[in-house]
Parts: C-alpha cells; structure tokens; sequence
C-alpha cells in the first residue's frame, strides 16, 4: 500500500512532466520515451522492433499461403448438452466449417441436432470468456480485471487455504454439471477432505437413479425405445429434450407402427405423436398405480417373471389395491376408461412396451417413488432384458459375466490418484446417513440445492467457498433470487465456465475454459446395448488462446496448492493412452474413428432367447431379485412401498407452473450460442385459451406472473395445448447475466419463480408452485 | 514523418490493447503526445487528463482502466467488439474471412501473431500496432495499403461505437484516433 507521501510523489512526477513539456515546448528530453522504448527497444535503434508484442518478427510468406481449402474431417464428441454424442467436426484450413454426427456410431447414425449443430457460432462467438478474472468491485456488479492464470491460482488457493484454516476443509462446495471433467474437478475438492461434492442430477433426473438403485442395485438401467410396440411418456419429451439416439429411436418405433401415450398437462411435440391425456399436474403417480391396480385386477401380469426375479410384489399388491381407476379419475382427472384402456393397452404390447422412466427433474418431493412406481409397473409385465423392453447396459464389467458375450469385453483403465484424505465430518445433504432420506441420495451426486441453503442458513454447519464448474445454479436451481443472496455471502466463489454466465458474474475468480472443439477429455463409456468408448480431441487450435482445458486448469490449480500428486500424468495424450492400453486401444485409432464398439457383435439382451435366464449378474439386490419392497428405502424414508401423496391443486385464479425443455436449447446452457439464440431467442408463457380470456389476455400480450413472492414480467402465448389449470415456459431463459449479451433479459427465468422445495431424496420440484398472471 | 506515424499508431496501440501497467503509467505521455501531433484533439484531451489527476497511482488507474475495458470489449455488454471479422462476416464471429486477410497480410510484410501477447489477429490494437511497425521500418506502401483496405473500414464501423459508450480515455482516445485517420479523409473528399 503507497503512502501519501509516495502519493504526492507521484502526482509531482507526472506534473513534472508535464512542466518539462510546457518549459521546453513539447521537446523535454522525457518526451516520448516510453513509446519509443516500446517502438525501438531500449537502445532506441529500429533493430529492436518489438512494439507491444502483438507480433514477432518471421520471414515474409505469401499471403494465405496456407490455405488450402481442403476439408478434413476430425472425431471427437459434442458437448452442447450432456449427452456427448460423437460427431464428425469438419475443418477447412484450420476452422471449422460444419459439424454433423460421427458416421462410424450406427446408433446415431451420422446425425446431430440443432444444438450440435450450432457448435462453430459458440466457438468463434466474440462473447466468450477469453482471460482469468478477479472481481474488482461488488459481487454482480461486472467489475473485474483480467489476471494471468498464475494470479488466478494463487489468489484461490490462498483463499481457500484461508477457509480450510478458518472453517476446515468441509466448508468448500464443489458442483459441477455432470461430466468427464469430474475427474480433474472433484480431485480438488476430494484433496482439501471436502465431502461436499455434487453433480447437476439434483436438478435432472436424479429421482430416476434412486429408483433404479433402489430396484436393481445398479442405476444403469436403459429402455430399448427403438423396438418398442408401445410407450407411454410420464412428462418424458423425447422430441423436445432430445437424447440424439434415443429420439432416433422413438422416432424408429413409430415408423414401425408403435403407440406413443404422453401424459403431460402441456400438448408438447412428443405429444403431437401420439395420444395426448392432459393429466392433472402432481398426479403422476395416481395414474401409474391405477394402471398396476387394473392389470393385477385382470390377473394380466407376468406371473412367472414376478416370480423368478423379484420380491416385494405382495405388498405392492396391498399397496394398490384401493387404486381403482375410478379413484385416480378424481385424481388426475383423467376418464377412468382411458385408464383401464391405456392399462390394457400396455398389456397387450408387452413385453415390447414400457412405461417411460423418464429423463427430467422431479415433479414433486416424493418423485422417486414416481419412479419406482413405474418400474414396478414395467417389471410386472416382465418388460426387462427382451427388445423393446428395459435392459441393464452392457459394458464391460457386464459382459464379462457372460462367457459368450466376454470377448466383446475390453476395459478401460484407471488413472492411479493417490488416497484422498478422509473428510472429517458429514455432508451438508445428509448423503449416505442411514435412517434417513440422505442414504438413498447417490454419493457422487449429491442434494446440490442444499448449498446454498448451507450458505444462509450455516445449517447444518457453514458453506463459505464454492468452485462451479460449468453448472449455472442461479437458472438451473430453483427460487432464483435465493441463489443469489447466497452466492453474495460467500468468502470465496470460482466460476470455471465458456460464458460470463448468470454465475459467474457473482464469482471472485473466473477461469476461462475453452470449447469441447479445442481439447481433450478423459475418454467416457457410452455402453448400451453393446459397449462404447467415446473420445473428445481437439478439432482446431485454441481460439482464445489464453482458455485451457479443464484437466490443464485443475492440474495447475493443484500444484499451485500442493496438490499435484492427485493429477498424476502430463498432458490428455498420456493419460487416454493410459486409460485405453488395458482394452488394448489406442489413442490414434480412436482419433480414426472416435469411438470404438466391438466389432460384429449385435444388441445383447439377457432374456431374448430365453425367458428364464438368470439375472443375478446385473441385479444387485438381496437374493439378486429385483425389489418392490425394498427394506433400504423403508429404513430411510419408512415407505419401502411408494404410497400415494396427494399435493395440492391450484386455487381459483392460480395456475400450477411448469417448465421442460425445447429442442433447440439445453436447459441453462445454451441461451446465449449464437445460432440457437437466432433460432430461439427468448420463450413466452403457455396460458389456456379459456383461461386467458377470463384474464382478457390475447396472444403476444405482456404480462405478470407472480408467485407471491416474486414476479417476472413476460409474453403470453395463448394456446389450447395446456390445461386451464396450468400455464407453461421453456427453461433456460430470462438471463440476468449482461455478459449474456443475446440472451440477456430476454423470456422468462422459470426457476425465479418456482419455490425452493428439496425433495425427498434431495431432488429439486418443478411442479409444486403456483402463479398468478395479469396483463402487464 | 514515419517517426511521427509509427509513435501514434503504436500510442493508440497501447490504448486499445488491454489494460497494461506500463501504458496506465505512461498515459500522461500519450495524451501530449497526441496533443502535440493531432491539435484537433484539444478539447478530448481534457476529460483524459482530468482522469490521470483523478488516478495517479498506477494500480488504481489500471484497475479503473480495466473496469471500462471489460464491459467495452470483453465481456458484459461488449460494446465495441475490437474483432473486425464479427463486423465484416455477415454471421458476426471471430476468425472470419477479414482475420485470415490481415494474418495473410502480416505474414505477407513478415509478421506472425507473436507470443508474447497473443491475440487474434483482426483486433484493433493488433491492427494499430502493425501500422506502428510498417512505419517504422519505412513500409508505406505497405502501410497505406492495409490502412485503405483493412484499418479504415474497420475503425469507421468500430470508432463510433467505442465514442458512443463514453467510457474515459477509451471513448477519447476513439474520437482522437477518429480526427487522426477518417477526419482529414473527409477533408480531403
């Protein structure tokens, strides 16, 4: 810190410049010589040319004499949602000109969507984030200074060593969405002996996952969409939220003749496939435990199957039993002959039907039992391990059980870290406590909601730093502003992101990632039905060039901190190579094709051929059967059985909100990619058309919404594809961050004005606020 | 005459690359400096001296510097984008065709993207610092070739917006840059 005098001094020196200018007529013998030191160097001679090191001095070359103008074509995986799909990126003179899906994949056979499409607009976009910053002013106030990384480290790891000394290492948060960056990412959060580390899932379809683990032990359990006779989607859009494959797939089935059910309260694009029932929200689960009720009153279930691999049934029948349709009619108000028709249907299909699982954030806070609910109803049918069925995924590790499938089996290998130290304390959310919820919340994921509740509250004890990598909790969780007086009450917050995104203009320290078309990533297992191994390389060189991969980031985050000898390898080369060497794969053949799949070797479904093989090497259950009781989640949450929960119904005047997803957007991530931006640039809120005209609201019109507690100004879209009780929005928009600079104050933040409820298991709500809408 | 170019090039150069210890700390020569060769500037040359008495520590003119820079440039509300290609490419992104014509045309004169301080090649400041270098080393066909063909047209997209964000120094430094290069064309037309 400078004195006053060194102050003084200082303004002295600059008026005596000044003066010499004045006395010697703009001739003083200081005039210029900082300029022509940076023009001519210190010894002031043109030899020196230097400037400011913009350029260096080469031999002159023709003009693009490196242009060819030849394509050439690059295998690597998207990442504009998280999925990861391989493509095909396209590279003329070292750009990349298009992107299209990685014909070498038949399962996505050489196709990608819109958002994969719009890759080269996000990596030549003049919006990203280019150098590491550190906040200069206010947190959310913009002000920032670009740093070199090595400020960048040092100023976190300072900082964090601060809060380990201060509030031990468990004071740290970790959240990330979900993906190959977890290894590097996770590494420093498990080497400061935080416990407090979590995924997305919270806020996707973490539910889903509970109640595959809670079923079968294993939460890789997928649906074989593509031979299905018959789908019913639980809120599932296939067509809206696409998953490349599994769109081709539901799009395959009906080619082939197959019925889509969507229960949704909104007419979404996969509804406009099929059959439309306009559920009553939060009633889900009425509806799928009436379908039980009619299929066990018909004696129509798979007898056999129930008996062979599971156990728990009996009390699911109890369960049901008073689970009449005529009941969930009041329920769901759903005509109880569409139900008892639907059930029947369903039946009659099977086993090539399935009742979807769904792939969303949950609806209510006991959504896992939704879930469950849905599986229960799919394995009494015996829907499990036959085409068109569910099926337990076929990796490696699985295969190898099967001695005619373990040929095909080819495992990749594990990067040795040396042992993290051991966490003093519990987590946060309660995760892995036995007898109560948090033991059904999977570790690697985590109740990411309850970070910021920890930050207000100091409950169960204080969260004081938080490290988000590529995970945007201010639009992706819910009660928006709540985040926000969160992230403002922290000690410390970095943001590792592509965009100044909603969080990251509250952040103390930015580091600039660059695109998946620029790097690297640990080499992922997209297994299905038969095993795969996808790569991400970099396609082009960095455009940024001061952006760096996650893997580089972490690593050199580490050393900064004394943690390098958790990031044991020296670049992505090594350490692929060594993850591919035990499966006897190289780096330059997946660079030749981008994923690897065994050669020759067709779908593998254990029960195709014989309905009474065993199960027991993909169940890992008690006694290897498939659980409807399940004494694990009756020791958590005291409901081994789902049971019905009735959630309250909108009040005259309110409307149950509800958010999904659009086909040319993911989520929070991508409001601000150029091309989709174009394409989409801001939602609007769905509102009945009986129900507008009671308001005197027309299409277009501005409006409020409000929940009571906050508001949000937005367009009315006034249509007959919602029920009169709901009112709808595309997630993703509304952005508060101006570094946004497309999407910014465009539509409506949903989740600004859905109410914070931690669900069950964890799980963020979507469905359990109401609004109220006025014109504007 | 090449002298006189290649010091405002390389002065306005060290103003619209980002913000950097030795340029905050030597403003005050920029500002005579532009002074003294472009008279016209007087009346901006006020507000930016006015500015340097209000920062005299280098740290605290940096950072005051950087919290104009960023939103003006880099991110937030980006507005002037310093790279040509989202100017000239109808789609509005970096490394369009014009960044590929003005590396082509540094490597043409004998300049690559150097490493000290890299950057894309169609920023404004890289741009302003290629001139200062073609004039000092005596290049003028050279230098009034790319000025016709590549600077010019992107400073009367560029300046405007820079001179419309009225952020100090930079919005004067735009005006003065203004006066210098597409001013005395007009007087010329």
């Amino acid at each position: 810190m400078l004195t006053p005098v060194v102050i003084i001094l200082k303004i002295c020196e600059n008026n005596l410049k000044k003066l010499v200018i004045f006395l010697f007529g703009g001739k003083g013998v200081n005039r210029r010589q900082f300029i022509k030191r940076a023009l001519y160097g210190a010894g002031g001679t043109a030899v020196a040319i230097s400037g400011f090191g913009a350029l260096t001095k080469a031999a002159p070359k023709p003009a693009l004499a490196t242009a060819t103008n030849e394509e050439t074509t690059v295998f690597s995986s998207c990442e504009m949602c998280r999925n990861q799909c391989p493509v095909a990126v396209k590279v003329v003179d070292g750009k990349v000109s298009k992107i299209e899906g990685n014909p070498n994949d038949s399962g996505f056979g050489g196709v990608i969507c819109a958002r994969g499409n719009s890759g080269p607009s996000m990596l030549y976009d003049p919006q990203r984030l280019k150098k590491p910053m550190i906040r200069t002013g206010e947190r959310g106030s913009g002000k920032y200074k670009e740093v070199s990384w090595d400020e960048a480290y040092t100023y976190i790891a300072e900082k964090v060593k601060e809060l380990q000394q201060k509030y031990g290492g468990e004071s740290v948060a970790f959240a990330s969405r979900k993906g190959p960056h977890d290894w590097f990412f996770r590494a420093i959060g498990k080497g400061i002996g935080s416990p407090n580390i979590f995924s997305h899932e919270a806020t996707c379809p973490m539910t889903r996952s509970v109640a595959l683990h809670s079923m079968f032990g294993s939460e890789a359990i997928a649906a074989d969409y593509g031979n299905a006779k018959y789908i019913v989607s639980v809120g599932r859009n296939w067509l809206e939220g696409i998953h490349v494959a599994q769109t081709r797939s539901i799009m395959k089935a009906i080619d082939n003749g197959a019925k889509i059910v969507v229960l949704d309260p909104r007419f979404s694009v996969t509804a406009s496939k099929g059959e439309w029932i306009p559920i009553k929200g939060a009633t889900d689960l009425a509806f799928v435990m009436a379908m039980a009720n009619v299929i066990i009153a018909d004696g129509t279930y798979d007898k056999d199957f129930i008996e062979r691999y599971t156990s728990g049934f009996d009390k699911w029948q109890v369960e049901v039993k008073d689970k009449t349709p005529e009941w969930a009619e009041k329920e769901t108000g759903i005509p109880k002959d569409t139900i008892i028709r639907i059930a029947r249907e369903f039946v009659k299909h099977s086993p090539k039907a399935i009742l979807d699982f769904g792939w969303r954030t949950g609806i209510t806070p006991n959504d896992y039992q939704l879930r469950r609910a849905i599986m229960f109803v799919n394995m009494m049918m015996g829907n499990f391990e036959v085409p068109g069925g569910y099926y337990h995924k076929k990796y490696a590790a699985v295969l190898k059980k099967f001695p005619e499938m373990s040929s095909y089996a080819k495992t990749l290998g594990d990067i040795y870290q040396p042992a993290f130290p051991k966490p003093s304390t519990y987590r946060i959310d309660g995760t892995g406590i036995k007898g109560i919820p948090g033991q059904l919340i999977p570790e690697g994921d985590g109740a990411v909601s309850q970070i910021p509740e920890s930050i207000l509250t100091g409950q169960p004890y204080p969260i004081k730093g938080w490290f988000v990598h590529r995970f945007n909790p201010v639009i992706s969780v819910t009660e928006s502003d709540r985040i926000i007086e969160a992230l403002k009450k922290l000690d410390l917050l970095v943001v590792c992101d592509i965009y100044m995104t909603d969080t990251a203009m509250f952040a103390d320290v930015i580091l600039p990632e660059c695109s998946y078309l620029e790097r690297y990533d640990k080499v992922f297992d997209m297994s299905g039905k038969t095993p795969k191994y996808v790569l991400r390389q970099p396609a082009v060189e960095l455009v940024y060039p001061d952006t760096k991969p996650s893997w580089q980031i972490y690593k050199e985050l580490a050393v900064k901190m004394g943690l390098g000898h958790y990031f044991p390898y020296e670049d992505m080369e090594e350490f692929i190579s060594r993850q591919l060497a035990p499966a006897g794969l190289t780096l330059d053949y997946m660079k030749q094709k981008g994923v690897w799949t065994p050669e020759g070797m067709k779908p593998f479904y254990i029960r195709a051929n014989d309905h009474t093989a065993s199960l027991d090497d993909i169940v890992h259950r008690t006694d290897s059967k498939i659980e409807f009781y399940s004494e694990e989640v009756e020791e958590a949450t005291k409901q081994g059985i789902p049971k019905y929960e009735q959630y309250p119904q909108p009040q005259e005047g309110e409307f149950r909100f509800v958010q999904g997803k659009v086909a040319v957007h993911t989520n929070a991530g991508t409001a601000n990619v150029p091309v989709l931006n174009e394409l989409m640039p801001e939602n609007s809120l769905w509102i009945n058309q009986e129900s507008a005209n009671k308001l005197g609201i027309r299409e277009g019109e501005d409006i409020i919404i409000s929940n009571g507690k906050y508001e949000h100004k937005g367009k009315a879209k006034v249509t007959q594809g919602i029920r009169p009780d709901t009112v709808f929005c595309y997630h993703g928009f509304g952005r508060i961050s101006p570094g946004l600079k497309r999407a910014y104050g465009k539509g409506i933040n949903g989740n600004k004005l859905i109410n914070n409820v931690i669900g069950e298991v964890g799980n963020v709500c979507t469905s359990m606020s109401f609004v109220t809408v006025k014109k504007a | 005459m090449n002298e006189k170019t290649a010091e405002l090039y390389l002065s306005f150069a060290g103003i619209f690359h980002r913000p950097h210890p030795e340029v905050a700390d030597n403003l005050e020569e920029l500002i005579e400096l532009w002074q003294e060769e472009i008279p016209e500037s007087k009346v901006y040359i006020k507000e930016m001296e006015d500015y340097c008495q209000e920062y005299p520590l280098v740290d605290n003119r940096l950072n005051a510097l950087w919290e104009h820079y960023i939103p003006l440039f880099e991110v937030g509300d980006i507005e002037a984008v310093p790279y040509a290609s989202v100017y000239f490419d109808d789609n509005g992104l970096v490394l369009g065709r014009e960044a590929e014509e003005v590396r082509g045309f540094y490597r043409s004169c004998g300049y690559e993207i150097g490493n000290e301080r890299q950057e894309l090649p169609d920023h404004l400041a890289v741009e302003l610092e290629f001139l200062a270098l073609l004039a000092s080393e005596g290049k003028i066909q050279q230098l009034l070739e790319f000025e016709e063909n590549h600077l010019k047209p992107f400073l009367r997209l560029v300046l405007p917006l820079i001179i419309k964000s009225k952020r100090p120094v930079y919005s004067n430094a735009a005006k003065i840059l203004e006066i210098w290069k597409l001013n005395s064309d007009r007087k010329g037309d």
